[in-house]
């Protein structure tokens, strides 16, 4: 799996020249950083248009995409490289199944992982929904649990479905931003952040819009509702949370299985043996000689 | 014997020989001044029904210490135990050649010495018998008085009924009255004349008349009613109390006094006399008896004022009651002295051991040289068995119970019988019977599996079985090697095979040391299936596995009480764990999403190769102070195991796993103690901590769930963790003979099982943690009990065998 054949980047062409322009633009930007590889890791709840968006993304039909159920039984790699910049998307099953985390599908996209950088983890969700409810919750905080908490650190937050009219004539940007924040506050309290914690780090929050009935803009580019070519935008909030500074995340078998407990406190065992010895089985011999002594004695024992 | 000596000394002489009633009243005491060699028969308590017993003795059950010995039979399970004791029949001519055959061998007491056995048993034996008619007619007219020597000396009577008459009060008395006891002649027996004859002269020589007379009433039928008419002894009044010890004292003998002393002698005579009777009380040691007797005792004295032979016998009753009651069993009062003065001196022989003898018998009761060393028998002796000690029946029921439980043994007696040499003393035999140093027993069983198709056939008869082998009490030591081997078929004992071999070697410090440690060494090996791969509720069925250990054991029990012990030791074995078809694995299996089955579960070892080796010492320390009251157990009980790796075998496993259990058994309520009481009401409350520290695979993790773990959930439901935490409290409530109990049981695995590796738990689908509670009820060894578990929230019935704690 691990050795795909990474195509060339035929899919840019799709875009619009304007997009295609700026895409470059960025690409040439992180190469002048050293980054010539980017990958990219795609999670969220099912249905909210993970693979639609790596579609958008790489410009071509390279995820099949099912409106109703998940055609994406296992993660699947897709990578990209143009003028020696590759690009690797990881588009991931949804791990939620049932109201519950799948923890078997999660790991399963864990041993895809193994031995693999992530450089951009994009957590999906849709921005047309209302509430965040316990699910995302509990997406974030499997997210936490199998990459650390330094991930969100290279995180953002993507909603889809961008395209939409607010309820209630409620202006666009401030359900956006409500919504934002909402979510934002959900990944800090699931990824476990405390409020002490000064590292918190300011995740970005980016709009998408798959659909093909996507407004466009005089040059072609595909816009959202407040105006702007999306495709450019997410790609340049991808290299600023890049050259942000923070670490790409490598995942290896202790990242994914966590610190061997096996090897945990085990210079401390002679002291815990002393320990015992000194304050369990001596306590309970002097109860047994007690025992011993106090036992009640029948008449004929005790005389002579 | 002079009328002012025998009311000086007044022997307790209220023994007959021959007579039912000194067999039925063990507790009158045997004369001993008059006996100069008595016999102590020994009662085995399977002969107290034989057919020589005669209707007077069946019919009357107070035996306490028959009783007594039954309860000590129920006690041991396989081997036949007997505990002899001392039963005093009291013995007037020593005439007692059959008492210990009777007691022994049954047919012992044949016709040899059966003369003596004819005689004593006579009236009932008759009267087992009237359609013969064997007694004569008195052929006298009816409603006449006949002088005893009177009656014919070659007719047998038959005696209708006995009254006394006490020429004194002018009253008959009542059959409940003490003197009644001392007649052996009872109503519808029947004797000659000489028998009747000697009846009147054991009653005149006894002491306790002054007078007594033995008269005949002719009845029609031709019976006759016997009276006998009497003047009670007695003496002036008493207000002190003295009780001796005079046993392994030479008996006093009285001087012969000269018929033709002058008065000025006979007081000398007298003098001397008293002297001697005050020496003998100075040297005589003092007794067990407790003053609370004595204060009993001497307010009798004092409410009678005047000193009767009733109030001696009394008196005897009330002191031997005493002794019997704790167990002196071969205790009696076997003298009142000092009659006539302000003191009353009982003297009591108390059965002080002279002497311990272990004797070893062969299966035919023949003495033999035994292969057991003495010392391992006498170091379960407890000390009061011992000479210098007085003895108790107590003791003796411990003895037994000690030597029982070496298990080496057939056959254990404790008897003790008087010391022919030394008056008074007891010799305590332990006789006992040797088991076959060398067993071997098979036990096989045929098992028919289905074969092609689901049909039995043949080829598909599976013989198997256990093969057990022993040799015990190596050098008399009692070390000893036990193997087992069991399959499950014999033609292909490789797919199941399960060995043991082991040898025990007791009294590590030596023989004669009281430290008691026992060293074990032990080759085993085992199979199990993991719970630590068990599916969580509704999960999927999770692949099964296997854990085979094999391995060798050596440590060191030292017991501190029968229950309380503390064990340490090496322990170095391989463990290796299989799937269902008996391949190693490594790792356990796990179901797909899609329904696939992929062999990347949790490993299942430690090296990650299915085979661990590993070397640790093993502790483990207990302390438990039950007890039985009523037959509800009452008590605490702790247990602290650890199992400290050595670094040594595969991966360098180190490790520390440890474990502590608390239980108590709280009684509610307190109770009067003895059989048949009902047991009190119990509450335990129970806790036990499990925890590893270092490298742990995950054959040793703790497990949650399960019927000694937390009830209501199967082995291993709820989770396998490094640290586990189980709570439990439990009400038993008696109820007719068993008791009902509710409970309430919680299990957590502290947040401890991700730090198994692989995280079983998770993998599984496993809360890890639960509570259940329920209730149920004991029915003999089966607990039915009803458990609702909280995760789930159903319930469900359980039947078990054996206790939660």
């Amino acid at each position: 799996m691990a050795s795909q054949v990474v195509r060339e980047w035929i899919g840019i062409n799709n875009f619009a020249p304007a997009t295609q322009d700026k895409l470059l633009e960025l690409l040439g930007k992180l190469k002048q950083e050293n980054v010539a590889t980017l990958t990219v890791l795609v999670m969220g709840k099912g249905g909210v248009g993970k693979s639609s968006t790596v579609n958008s993304i790489i410009g071509e039909r390279a995820v099949s995409v099912s409106p109703f159920q998940s055609e994406v039984p296992r993660p699947v790699m897709v990578s990209r490289s143009r003028a020696g910049f590759t690009l690797n998307v990881i588009d991931t099953p949804g791990i939620i199944e049932g109201g519950y985390i799948n923890d078997q599908a999660l790991e399963i996209i864990k041993r895809f992982l193994l031995n693999k950088t992530i450089d951009i983890l994009l957590y999906v969700d849709r921005l047309d929904a209302y509430r965040v409810d316990n699910l995302e919750k509990q997406v974030i905080r499997a997210i936490t649990e199998s990459f650390g908490k330094a991930i969100w650190s290279r995180a953002l937050v993507v909603l889809t479905h961008a395209q939409f009219s607010p309820p209630d004539g409620l202006p666009y940007d401030e359900f956006f931003s409500k919504r934002s924040e909402a979510l934002l506050k959900t990944v800090r309290a699931g990824a476990s952040f405390s409020k002490r914690d000064t590292q918190v780090p300011k995740i970005p929050v980016v709009l998408v819009e798959n659909s093909g009935r996507c407004n466009k803009n005089d040059k072609d580019e595909k816009v959202l509702p407040n105006g702007t070519a999306w495709i450019p935008h997410l790609v340049e909030t991808i290299t600023e949370v890049v050259s942000n500074g923070s670490k790409s995340i490598f995942v290896d078998k202790k990242l994914i299985e966590g610190p061997n407990p096996n090897q945990r406190g085990k210079l401390l065992i002679p002291l815990i043996l002393a320990l015992q010895y000194l304050f369990v089985v001596k306590p309970i011999k002097q109860a047994i000689i007690s025992d011993i002594s106090n036992e009640k004695r029948l008449s004929w024992e005790v005389d002579a | 014997m002079p009328a002012l000596a025998a009311q000086t000394h007044l022997p307790t002489a209220t023994n007959f020989p021959n007579s039912p009633a000194s067999r039925r009243r063990r507790r009158i005491p045997p004369s001993i001044a008059v006996s100069n060699n008595p016999h102590f028969p020994t009662l085995k308590c399977h002969q107290s029904s034989s057919s020589q017993t005669p209707q007077p003795v069946q019919s009357n059950p107070s035996k306490p210490h028959i009783k007594s010995i039954v309860k000590a039979l129920a006690l041991s399970s396989s081997v036949t135990l007997v505990l002899k004791f001392c039963s005093f029949l009291g013995n007037g001519d020593g005439n007692f050649g059959g008492g210990s055959g009777g007691g022994g061998g049954g047919g012992g007491g044949g016709d040899e010495s059966g003369g003596f056995w004819r005689r004593f048993f006579s009236p009932a034996a008759l009267a087992d018998e009237p359609q013969t008619r064997e007694w004569d007619s008195h052929g006298l007219p009816a409603n006449i008085v006949v002088q005893l020597n009177k009656l014919s000396g070659f007719k047998k009577y038959k005696v209708s009924d006995i009254q006394f008459f006490d020429r004194r009060r002018k009253t008959t008395v009542g059959t409940e009255d003490s003197f009644f006891e001392m007649v052996s002649l009872r109503p519808g027996g029947i004797y000659s004349k000489a028998q009747l004859q000697k009846e009147l002269e054991n009653l005149v020589t006894c002491g306790m008349f002054e007078k007594v007379d033995l008269e005949g009433k002719t009845n029609a039928d031709g019976t006759l009613g016997i009276t006998i008419s009497f003047n009670e002894s007695t003496w002036q009044s008493a207000n002190r109390f003295r009780c001796i010890n005079v046993g392994l004292m030479k008996q006093s003998k009285p001087m012969e006094m000269d018929a033709d002393m002058t008065d000025k002698e006979k007081m000398a005579y007298f003098r001397s006399q008293e002297r001697e009777y005050k020496r003998r009380i100075d040297r005589a040691r003092p007794c067990l008896l407790p003053e609370s007797v004595e204060r009993e005792v001497l307010r009798m004295l004092r409410d009678r004022g005047k000193v009767s032979a009733r109030l001696l016998q009394k008196i005897r009753d009330t002191v031997q009651k005493w002794y019997h009651d704790e167990g002196y069993a071969c205790a009696q009062v076997v003298n009142f002295g000092n009659l006539n003065t302000k003191e009353v001196v009982c003297e009591v022989v108390e059965g002080d051991i002279t002497q311990l003898v272990i004797q070893f018998q062969d299966k035919l009761g023949n003495v033999v040289e035994g292969n057991t060393q003495l010392p391992v028998v006498r170091r379960e002796l407890p000390k009061q068995l011992r000479p210098g000690h007085v003895f108790n029946i107590e003791a003796g029921k411990q003895a037994l119970r000690n030597i029982n439980s070496l298990a080496l043994f057939s056959n254990i007696e404790v008897n003790p019988r008087p010391d022919e040499k030394s008056e008074g003393g007891i010799i305590v035999e332990i006789k006992l019977k040797e088991l076959d140093q060398k067993t071997a027993e098979v036990s096989s069983e045929w098992s028919i599996v289905p074969g092609r198709g689901g049909r039995p056939t043949l080829a598909s008869l599976q013989p198997g079985g256990t093969v057990t082998f022993e040799h015990r009490n190596i050098k008399g030591l009692n070390r000893s090697i036990l193997g087992t081997i069991t399959t499950s078929n014999f033609f292909n004992p490789q797919d199941d095979l399960s060995f043991k071999l082991e040898y025990v070697h007791p009294y590590f410090d030596g023989v004669y040391n009281p430290r008691n440690r026992t060293l074990r060494v032990s080759c085993f090996n085992s199979r199990k299936l993991s719970p630590v791969f068990t599916g969580g509720p509704g999960a999927d069925e999770v692949p099964p596995i296997w854990v085979d250990r094999a391995g060798v054991k050596a440590n060191i029990t030292e017991n501190f009480t029968r229950q309380s012990k503390f064990t340490y030791g090496l322990v170095m074995e391989e463990v290796i764990t299989r799937d269902e078809s008996s391949n190693i694995c490594s790792n356990g299996q796990r179901t797909l999403l899609g329904g696939g089955i992929s062999a990347d579960g949790p490993p299942t070892t430690l090296s990650g190769t299915g085979t661990d080796r590993m070397a640790f010492l093993q502790a483990n320390i207990t302390r438990d102070n039950t007890k039985f009251v009523n037959g509800s157990i009452v008590g605490e009980r702790n247990v602290f195991q650890v199992d400290q790796g050595l670094g040594v075998g595969s991966k360098f496993p180190f490790f520390n796993r440890h474990q502590l259990t608390l239980t108590r058994f709280l009684q509610l309520k307190q109770v009067e103690e003895g059989a048949g009481k009902p047991p009190p009401p119990v509450l335990v409350l129970h806790g036990h901590y499990g925890g590893c520290v270092g490298d742990l695979p995950s054959y040793d993790a703790f497990t949650l769930g399960g019927p000694y773990s937390v009830r209501g959930y199967n082995m291993g439901e709820l989770g396998a963790a490094r640290n586990i935490l189980e709570l439990a409290a439990e009400l038993r409530v008696p109820v007719k003979g068993t008791h009902v109990y509710a409970f309430a049981e919680h299990g957590n695995d502290l947040g401890s099982s991700k730090d198994v590796k692989g995280n079983p738990t998770e993998v599984y689908r496993r809360m890890g943690h639960g509570s259940s509670y329920g209730a149920g009820v004991k029915v003999g060894l089966v607990r039915v009990e009803y458990a609702v578990d909280n995760n789930s929230g159903t319930g469900a019935l359980f039947f078990r065998f054996g206790e939660r704690f």
